[in-house]
């Protein structure tokens, strides 16, 4: 027997109850090292240094009470069989705290060391079997994931021969074809199309399923993510005779979404439209702002297809879904689409849902969080309710010598973010999320909450860091420059809200500077030149 | 003016041929290797203008490949495309880090893949291509 398997953790207050709880423990097996604590937070310590085989809890502590009690211990050790002591009157709780992921409760003052000694030992066989089952589970799903990514990798070989030569007989590369030969070869290269992209939902959603599905958010034109999905369905939609428009509002500010994902599931959407409006249909996809839902873009697709009935409606989103009485024809896919929009939506914060009338049309709506320096800036611009002292904004821009060799490039400015990621204080300072640049260069923004010399001190971190970056050197050169953000006049009877804008506006202006490449920094604020880079507004 | 020259790797023999006919239907000169190993030794013996690489390799995977080619001075200089039926989640940062300029997951859109090689190839080329 091990010494964990000895060690019981008992946490308890009232001396009279811990003295009888340790002498009922030690009748029952004499060999048994029994840990007191009669604070919580001492308790949670122990259970940190040195993790018992059984925890006797008791619900009231000094420092925890109820519900909370129980909830913060399972948290520290999600492993650990926990038995819970409960009094006469609060019988009710100790069974909330079964359901919850307890493994037993006593009732105080009326068991002996026999039941005592039985239920600890049933509460560790019983988590023992939970915790086998719950890595059989994780075994399960991960053999899923490495199986569908297998097979998958394994369907495309053949998969891209098909599909290579039916180009090379469609692009006229193997001689000139008749019009019924071109036809039947358009069919195999749009089946084979179908096929690679079920291949993805399969992917895609058994990642989604696993809570794999990974993100990158930037700044992003909504307009042009819906511009590139309408030109590449543009094709299908003409075969139908629909006609595919979009409407947009110009006025739309630039949301933070990654574009890749947001595509995928405009394309969805289309498809979906299209696959399901008759012919000679229309679809349209629009893009607007909600007056009370100010913090969203919302993005719709209508259609004039036959609409969903009221029955199918909760049920589009979810996997493997198809309409019964859709026809034929609309029976293709795996009815994996929607499932996933509906994850990658979610995994930004956003919703959708859908509207239909049977027999006029559907329209499916999503929301995507707009971009929203403030909402970036508050934790730097305020803390615990009052405006930090100083708050700088650094810049730190990478020119290329002329053609960076080998594609280096992507990977040294993901490289160089990280960098700067790690030169910063995360509660104190952010690394803007890239706003695009206008030209072959790179340029980050840095928003520190620092003073002048706090300034130098991040600027000489990050120029040493640069420097230390061998792969850098011959292929581009970096300049770093800061200028102090000028603070508003904290007032008495300014809200905190309207010092964050009026801070987050300064900013704001600063980086549109910055990137347009006006003279905000004029050359002789630049680090490499100059030893006084912040530059205090008068 | 003379041909540009492409390198393909890939073991996939079905593959390697329908690539090479377009190719070349593109005028573009084209030379095979098999494997990670014959990658390296054509890649000197030839010195192309652009290799076509696929990930999943014998003697040597796309890795090795990069790794190598960056190593010689004069093969580092040579831009990779990257053409494999690899999950681009899991693979595509990886690749890219390791030196490919960009990448196709198979089967690729043959448009796309091609205005990526005449990018690559034209002498007003910047850096990365944006690629799916």
């Amino acid at each position: 027997m091990s010494k964990q398997d000895n060690h019981v953790l008992l946490i308890e207050d009232n001396p009279g109850d811990a003295d009888l709880i340790r002498l009922r423990l030690v009748e029952g097996k004499p060999n048994l090292d029994v840990a007191c604590a009669n604070r919580l937070s001492d308790g949670l310590e122990s259970l940190a240094q040195q993790p018992p085989a059984v925890v006797l809890l008791d619900l009231n502590l000094p420092d925890s009470r109820g519900a909370e009690t129980f909830r913060r211990v399972l948290n520290k050790a999600p492993g650990v069989p926990v038995v819970v002591l409960s009094g006469q009157d609060d019988e009710d709780l100790a069974l909330k705290a079964v359901h919850q992921g307890v493994q037993d409760y006593l009732v105080k003052g009326s068991f002996d060391s026999k039941q005592l000694a039985r239920a600890m030992r049933y509460a560790v066989e019983r988590q023992g079997l939970l915790t086998s089952l719950d890595m059989s589970r994780k075994q399960q799903l991960q053999f899923k994931d490495q199986f569908l990514s297998h097979v998958s990798h394994e369907l495309r070989t053949p998969l891209t021969s098909i599909h290579q030569f039916v180009s090379l007989l469609l692009d006229g590369l193997s001689g000139p074809l008749s019009g019924e030969q071109r036809e039947h070869l358009q069919t195999i290269l749009r089946s084979a199309n179908q096929l690679r992209s079920m291949i993805n939902d399969l992917l895609d959603a058994s990642r989604a399923e696993s809570g794999k599905t990974r993100i990158e958010p930037r700044c992003i034109v909504l307009g042009e993510v819906v511009r590139t999905a309408v030109a590449m369905m543009q094709a299908s939609a003409r075969e139908k005779r629909i006609g595919l428009e979009m409407g947009l509002d110009n006025r739309i500010p630039l949301v933070y979404a990654d574009p890749e994902r947001v595509l995928q599931v405009l394309l969805n959407l289309i498809h979906n439209a299209i696959k399901f409006t008759p012919v000679e249909g229309s679809v349209m996809v629009k893009v607007c702002r909600v007056e009370a839902d100010p913090e969203f873009a919302y993005i719709s697709v209508t259609d004039t297809g036959r609409g969903i009935s009221p029955e199918a409606r909760p049920l589009i989103f979810e996997r493997m879904y198809q309409d019964p009485a859709a026809v034929d024809d609309s029976r293709k896919g795996l009815g994996l689409g929607l499932y996933i929009a509906r994850e990658l939506v979610h995994l930004h914060g956003g919703r959708i849902w859908v509207e239909s009338q049977v027999g006029h049309g559907t329209i499916l709506t999503f929301t995507m969080p707009l971009f929203s320096l403030p909402k970036l800036l508050t934790p730097i611009i305020i803390h615990q309710g009052k405006l930090r002292e100083a708050i700088s904004l650094v810049v730190v821009e990478l020119a290329p010598h002329g053609t960076p060799g080998m594609g280096n490039w992507f990977e040294i400015r993901k490289r160089c973010l990280e960098m700067l990621q790690q030169c910063i204080l995360p509660d104190k300072d952010v690394v803007l999320p890239s706003l695009g640049s206008a030209g072959p260069g790179e340029t980050y923004l840095i928003v520190a909450c620092a003073d002048e010399s706090g300034t130098t001190v991040l600027m000489q971190r990050i120029r040493e860091q640069l420097e230390r970056y061998r792969e850098l050197q011959g292929v581009a050169s970096f300049s770093i420059s800061a200028k102090a953000v000028p603070l508003p006049w904290p007032q008495a009877d300014t809200p905190a809200v309207k010092l964050v804008e009026e801070t987050a506006d300064r900013i704001t202006e600063m980086c549109m500077a910055a990137m347009a490449r006006k003279s905000m920094f004029d050359t002789t604020t630049v680090l490499a030149e100059n030893q006084n880079p912040t530059q205090k507004e008068q | 003016m003379e041909k540009a020259k492409i390198l393909i790797v890939d073991d996939d023999p079905d593959l390697r041929r329908a690539l090479n006919l377009r190719l070349r239907a593109s005028h573009f000169e084209t030379a095979y290797a098999t494997d990670g190993f014959s990658a390296i030794s054509m890649a000197q013996k030839e010195r192309p203008d652009l290799i076509i690489l696929d990930v999943g390799l014998p003697a040597g995977d796309g890795f090795v490949v990069l790794e190598r080619l960056q190593q010689n001075a004069a093969l580092s200089v040579i831009p990779v495309i990257v053409l494999t039926a690899r999950d681009p989640q899991a693979t595509r940062d990886k690749i890219m880090r390791a030196g490919a300029i960009a990448y196709f997951q198979k089967p690729a859109d043959n448009n796309e893949l091609m205005s990526t090689i005449r990018t690559v190839l034209s002498p007003a080329w910047p850096g990365t291509v944006a690629a799916s």
